[in-house]
């Protein structure tokens, strides 16, 4: 329905004025900052050049690939299998699925901190229980090892998103209608048939849907690296934002955190063109 | 419907893991805020505190500025949350109730900020703000979280408004009624779920968020929460007491509030999503 032509737009307005205030502008801004130096004067591909030529960019992309490619991975892999879990009928599951929210909702930061307490390598927790149960012999330096660093912090980005993965699940299997387990149960299909033949096709749309959002949040996120290593130790947790970061407000060369800013754009807005395209009409969400 | 033993003690297993994962972290955290510092710093470490303490939380509340912070961040967080609500209501009633030249680009435009990487704006932004003079202000760190939550709210409104029936609103056009009194008498009490599920979003999302505020807020006078709880810890030394203490004060409130409107949020959340 519509009544005048442009009336709707006045609606709108207001939001995208802010929004282009705020984050047209500033990208436009980036822009110009990424081929000019410091005192404003064009220089061309210089900085693109210099970030690119950096070893440490490298580094910094395998780690970012690694991050959140195995991030990923878990959350999907563990929210679903939660989300299918809170599906079930069983007693206190509406309490177990307000609990299994939690880790979800709470301040990155605290997620963080409480986790670099468990991992510690003297007083935590985590080396005491795995002692206990004599997996390891001698406390393990999780957060200071080169080679358990970026696993345990992906032990931790996963356990802080899988609850979302696993809400959004359960809201999918809700969706599912009784009709088509009934008559998979009618061809006598076991659990796991079940699982596989009705729940999973009917979820592919809500996670295709996830992943694309967890890709985004996976690289916004950089609130439990930063906090609890800052892309220690020897960069072996360096991922590409904080990268950026640390052009931008450790070293002052906003140029080139400018140069890095665009190519990390490009690369993601390629990355989730392409990702619609290949699964066009589920992954758009809201527009119907 | 009657399940098997064996499946009823795997459901029961796997739950009884499923809650241990994600709770045993907050345990840990509520265990060592009452403990002294002896106790945290012992070999091996004991699970309960043998003489209880609440020194941690004194120190947290009367010898630290984490009662300021924690006023930025309740000023910061409902600003930030009240403009983007506005706009979003808006912005949310034209895209679902209007066709307009432009209205799939502004669409796709509201979309790309939630596409946006912190790291990719984040100078920028710091310079539009130097710029502005709205560097460790409260105005200024409200307008980023506002560009931040405005996205998905619009979006999840936008479906929200969709899903309320026309004839509704067309009655009422009948009748004489103008669009701004249709919206705020009609569309908007019946979107109420989606309305808590935005307001939850944007009010939880302030809340927590870290890296901004590290960026834009230099000075207590502005500093949230989160950037408090950072400064328990520096590089060669880390009160642990104090910091779980702190992070207990700081989730109590959105997880209270987070349960409190579970049911809504998660309806508001899912509806847009799962339609496909």
């Amino acid at each position: 329905m519509s009544s005048g032509r442009e009336y709707g737009l006045l609606f709108v307005l207001p939001a995208i004025i802010v929004l282009a205030l705020l984050v047209a502008y500033p990208l436009a801004y980036t822009g110009l900052l990424s081929v000019t130096d410091d005192q404003g004067h064009y220089v061309g591909a210089a900085n693109y050049a210099a970030v690119i030529g950096a070893r440490v960019t490298t580094t910094a992309v395998w780690n970012t690939v690694y991050y959140v490619g195995a991030s990923i991975v878990l959350q999907i892999v563990l929210g679903t299998l939660a989300g299918v879990l809170l599906n079930q009928r069983f007693r206190g599951r509406a309490f177990v699925r307000s609990l299994t929210v939690i880790p979800w909702v709470i301040p990155g930061i605290v997620a963080a901190t409480t986790w670099a307490w468990m991992f510690h390598t003297e007083f935590g927790i985590i080396n005491y229980m795995l002692a206990s149960a004599h997996v390891i012999d001698a406390p393990v330096g999780w957060l200071t090892g080169r080679n358990t660093v970026m696993p345990a912090l992906i032990a931790i980005n996963a356990w802080k998103l899988f609850p979302f993965v696993a809400v959004m699940v359960l809201a999918g299997l809700q969706a599912v209608p009784n009709e088509l387990y009934e008559s998979a149960r009618i061809d006598g299909a076991g659990f796991w048939q079940e699982v596989r033949h009705v729940m999973l096709p009917q979820l592919r749309p809500v996670l295709t849907a996830i992943t694309l959002l967890l890709v985004i949040w996976g690289l916004n996120a950089i609130t439990i690296i930063y906090t609890i290593t800052r892309g220690g130790p020897a960069n072996r947790t360096l991922i590409t934002p904080i990268e950026i970061f640390r052009y931008a407000f450790e070293q002052f060369q906003f140029n080139q955190a400018a140069a890095l800013s665009v190519l990390f754009f490009a690369v993601t807005v390629g990355f989730v063109a392409a990702y619609i395209k290949l699964f066009a009409t589920t992954a758009e969400p809201g527009v119907r | 419907m009657s399940l098997s033993w064996t499946a009823r003690i795997t459901i029961l297993v796997a739950a009884v893991v499923l809650v241990f994962v994600c709770l045993f972290p907050f345990l840990w955290m509520a265990l060592s805020s009452i403990k002294t510092l002896r106790e945290l710093y012992t070999v091996p470490p004991v699970w309960f505190p043998e003489v209880p303490t609440l020194a941690n939380y004194m120190k947290v509340l009367f010898a630290s500025n984490i009662p300021r912070y924690f006023l930025n961040s309740a000023v910061i967080s409902l600003g930030s949350t009240a403009i983007a609500l506005a706009l979003a209501i808006f912005a949310s009633y034209g895209f679902a109730r209007f066709r307009f030249r432009g209205k799939a680009g502004l669409q796709a435009f509201v979309l790309v900020g939630q596409l946006l990487p912190t790291a990719a704006i984040i100078v920028p932004l710091f310079i539009t703000l130097r710029f502005l003079g709205l560097v460790n202000t409260y105005l200024g760190l409200i307008l980023i979280y506002t560009i931040i939550t405005l996205p998905l709210s619009v979006w999840m409104l936008t479906s929200y408004f969709r899903a309320i029936p026309v004839e509704l609103e067309e009655a009422a056009i009948i009748d004489g009624a103008g669009r701004i009194g249709i919206l705020f008498r009609i569309t908007l009490p019946l979107s109420l779920p989606g309305l808590v599920a935005i307001i939850v979003y944007a009010f939880v999302t302030t809340w927590n968020e870290f890296i901004f505020a590290l960026v834009f807020a230099q000075d207590y006078r502005v500093k949230t929460l989160p950037i408090g709880l950072a400064e328990f810890s520096t590089e060669f030394n880390t009160d642990w007491g104090a910091v779980m203490a702190a992070s207990v004060i700081m989730t109590l409130p959105v997880v209270i509030l987070f349960l409190a409107m579970q049911k809504l949020f998660v309806g508001g959340l899912t509806a847009g999503a799962v339609k496909g």
